[in-house]
């Protein structure tokens, strides 16, 4: 190689070492990006795009109407019923696990008896598929054969078999109780494993002080507590706001429209009347509230912080 | 000679390579491992009929070599949102059957069938009764599908011993007389009757029955809107008036629940096809010589009554894959050692739409339908003469809409608003007319 082509070639244009390592870092993360777009970007514009169209579900066929679909869901008595129905399921079983929880949370810390084998047990519920824990719970409730029934009429507590899930207010009674009973270890095992981690002495150093198991419970546990039960509350609050099987299984949303959430409006939209752009139309304004609610909750958080 | 070098970088780069190729190397080209597989859904699935099938299946692909068939059930209550998901998806089943014939032409208005003819044909259209495939003839000489079997779905079963303890000495002609009866049997664990009231197709279709025995229809026979009538408000009130002979999880009940209400002797009365012979017998034999089967009562000895007939269906979805392959099953699926034994795994259930099969002594040779021959000749001519709201009269036009009635569950929510809730059923009913009016032009 001569003097000038060496030379020549240092001139020529070459990549420089942070580009290049820009460029492999898109590679990277490329596979990333497209998963998202395919399973999160993808499903989001489609649902926003087909509810802007009037769409009969088997043939995917329609026609544009804008928003129409919007105004006659914000218009009609069906759909604000289905929202409140939603936030009184939401809001009740979420209060009813996050008591439950921390309440086992706390007992499971405790040195007590077969306490491993109370651990493991504690989340069968969480992991038994909701099709079969319907089925034995409808079980229970039965009015001829069930358990319950049965159990309340030997005791002398009724003389009649009751309803429990067919009649207002027990559907959403035993939906708001099957839910907290389905998902409350899912705040035992987040709760405890914080619990794990409080450092012995705060506790010493109150006792100590004279402060008794409540005050260590409300000046020490619940204080570290905070930022778990904070993500808790927020996951939790988002399954249990579009959860559809528990309550299609258990009371198929009635009687007439009685335990009827949003996520059981959508699959009415479309699959009963077949209409696809309003069921996209209120799965749409659904992930708006959620929005809503998120935005709200994280504000909260971060005054509750500062 | 240069030095080659190990950089992370290009172990990542490598890493990534491998992981194309082993994808690429893993995926084959759609049909590259040969054989057909035909994909049957079915509503009717108990474990004697999944027998049945079973060997209908084995027969079949034991004559067609490379042919696979894999059943699929599905349900009354849920066919309808799981086709509608297939039919949109366009990954549909080759053949459906025992679905109700409104919904066969529910999905050949909407161009989603293939013709049944060649199927009709292979089977003979002879060997089926006259007119049995009237109802499928959506257009002229064309067929959406075919009828499988019959049905006399609210046929009124009685408990001959509890009617003796309680002083009743015949079945029940109207209304007045059959809650009269119900409340006479009811007592000591034991209720009036199993109707639903749950916010299900099995709630619709009945209260459907209740209007027609009360004289009046949902539809007239030009397909307008008649819902909205003085007889469809005595049959609401009768039906509410009832809720209190029925178990309290009637609110619930379903075809299902129904039937087990009568079979295990929760209730006096029953209200299903003839399965439940077979089930009585099966599960609970301590009541089989009580059994009796009527017509099912209407409002007044004056009014005919009606059976609901379902017309359960078979038929091919157009965009089914291998169609040749699909319409040889289909037409197997009559093939009379099968058929019978699909026949006898509910005896009186499902009734032939075969004439040769009615009267075919292997049809006939089945203890239970041996053991109540009247009662399986009294479905056998009520379903005969039966209807369903796409076809609610002889006068009626074939409704086209009768599916996406049924589905929406408007009528249903009609009978738990006036009986649950106890609202104004003349309001409920004008609300009800103008839901229907809504499904049927959108």
């Amino acid at each position: 190689m001569t003097h000038a082509e060496a030379a020549a070639r240092e001139t020529a244009p070459r990549l420089k070492l942070s580009t290049k390592d820009g460029l492999l870092g898109a590679l990277l993360i490329a596979p990333t990006v497209l998963i998202f777009c395919a399973v999160i970007v993808y499903p989001l514009v489609s649902a926003i795009y087909l509810s802007l169209f009037s769409i009969y579900t088997p043939t995917l066929k329609g026609s544009w109407v804008g928003l129409d679909n919007y105004a006659a869901l914000l218009a009609s008595g069906e759909f604000w019923n289905a929202f409140w129905v939603n936030v009184v399921w939401t809001v009740g079983t979420l209060v009813l696990q996050v008591v439950l929880g921390v309440a086992l949370a706390l007992l499971l810390h405790q040195n007590i008896v077969f306490r491993s084998l109370a651990r493991s047990l504690i989340l069968f519920p969480y992991f038994m598929s909701t099709v079969v824990a319907v089925l034995v719970w409808r079980w229970v409730f039965n009015d001829l054969y069930g358990i319950l029934n049965h159990a309340m009429m030997w005791m002398g507590l009724m003389s009649m078999p009751l309803d429990w899930i067919g009649s207002m207010p027990n559907a959403m009674i035993s939906v708001i109780l099957v839910g907290a009973w389905k998902y409350f270890p899912f705040v035992v095992i987040s709760v405890l494993a914080r619990l794990q981690t409080i450092p012995d002495h705060l506790y010493e150093a109150a006792t100590m002080d004279g402060a008794g198991w409540w005050g260590r419970f409300t000046d020490i546990t619940l204080p570290q507590l905070r930022e778990v039960l904070f993500i808790v509350i927020l996951l939790r609050a988002i399954w249990d706001f579009k959860e559809f099987d528990l309550i299609y299984l258990l009371t198929g949303g009635g009687p007439v429209t009685a335990t009827q959430t949003l996520p059981l409006l959508v699959y009415k939209q479309a699959f009963a009347l077949n209409e696809m752009g309003g069921a996209s139309a209120v799965a749409v304004l659904m992930m708006l509230f959620m929005l809503g609610f998120m935005l709200l909750y994280f504000r909260y958080g971060r005054a509750t912080e500062s | 000679m240069t030095k080659q070098t190990f950089t992370r970088r290009s172990a990542l780069l490598g890493a990534g390579a491998l992981g194309v190729a082993g994808a690429m190397a893993g995926t084959k080209p759609a049909g590259a491992q040969g054989g057909v597989t035909l994909r049957w859904w079915s509503t009717q699935s108990v474990p004697a009929q999944l027998e049945a099938y079973k060997f209908q299946i084995a027969q079949f692909e034991a004559a067609n070599p490379g042919i696979k068939v894999v059943f699929e059930p599905t349900s009354n209550e849920t066919y309808a949102a799981q086709l509608a998901a297939a039919f949109a998806s366009g990954q549909v089943p080759n053949i459906v059957t025992h679905l109700p014939s409104f919904a066969v032409t529910n999905y050949w208005r909407n161009g989603l069938l293939e013709p049944f003819n060649d199927v009709i044909q292979m089977v003979g259209s002879d060997k089926f009764y006259p007119d049995a495939n009237r109802i499928y003839e959506v257009e002229k000489g064309v067929y959406g599908g075919a009828g499988i079997g019959g049905t006399a779905a609210n046929t009124l079963w009685l408990r001959t011993d509890l009617m003796k303890k309680a002083g009743i000495e015949a079945a029940p002609r109207t209304w007045d007389e059959l809650r009269a009866a119900a409340r006479k049997m009811q007592g000591g664990g034991i209720y009036g009757a199993p109707l639903p009231y749950a916010k299900n197709s099995m709630t619709t279709l009945v209260f459907i029955c209740f209007v027609r025995l009360a004289g009046g229809q949902v539809f007239t026979p030009d397909l307008e809107v008649a819902i909205d009538s003085k007889e469809a408000l005595n049959a609401l009130e009768f039906y509410k008036s009832m809720r209190e002979l029925c178990p309290p999880g009637a609110t619930g009940y379903s075809w299902g629940e129904s039937l087990t209400a009568f079979v295990s002797g929760a209730t006096a009365t029953g209200l299903y096809t003839g399965r439940v012979l077979a089930n009585v017998v099966a599960q609970n034999p301590r009541i089989q010589d009580s059994l009796a089967a009527a017509t099912y009562p209407s409002i007044a000895a004056s009014v005919p009554s009606w059976t609901f007939n379902d017309f359960p269906s078979i038929f091919i979805p157009k965009a089914a894959k291998d169609m040749a392959a699909t319409k040889k099953f289909a037409a197997h699926i009559f093939a009379p050692e099968g058929y019978i034994k699909q026949l006898h795994a509910a005896p009186g259930h499902v009734l032939p739409v075969l004439k040769a099969i009615a009267d075919d002594p292997r049809y006939l040779d089945n203890p239970i339908i041996s053991k109540y021959p009247k009662e399986v000749k009294l479905m056998a001519e009520n379903s005969a003469a039966g209807f369903n709201l796409g076809f609610e009269s002889p006068r009626h036009k074939p409704n086209l809409k009768a599916g996406d009635v049924v589905n929406s569950g408007v009528i249903a929510e009609l009978v738990q608003r006036v009986c649950l809730n106890n609202e104004d059923p003349k309001k409920a009913l004008g609300e009800t007319a103008v839901k229907i009016e809504k499904i049927v032009k959108g």
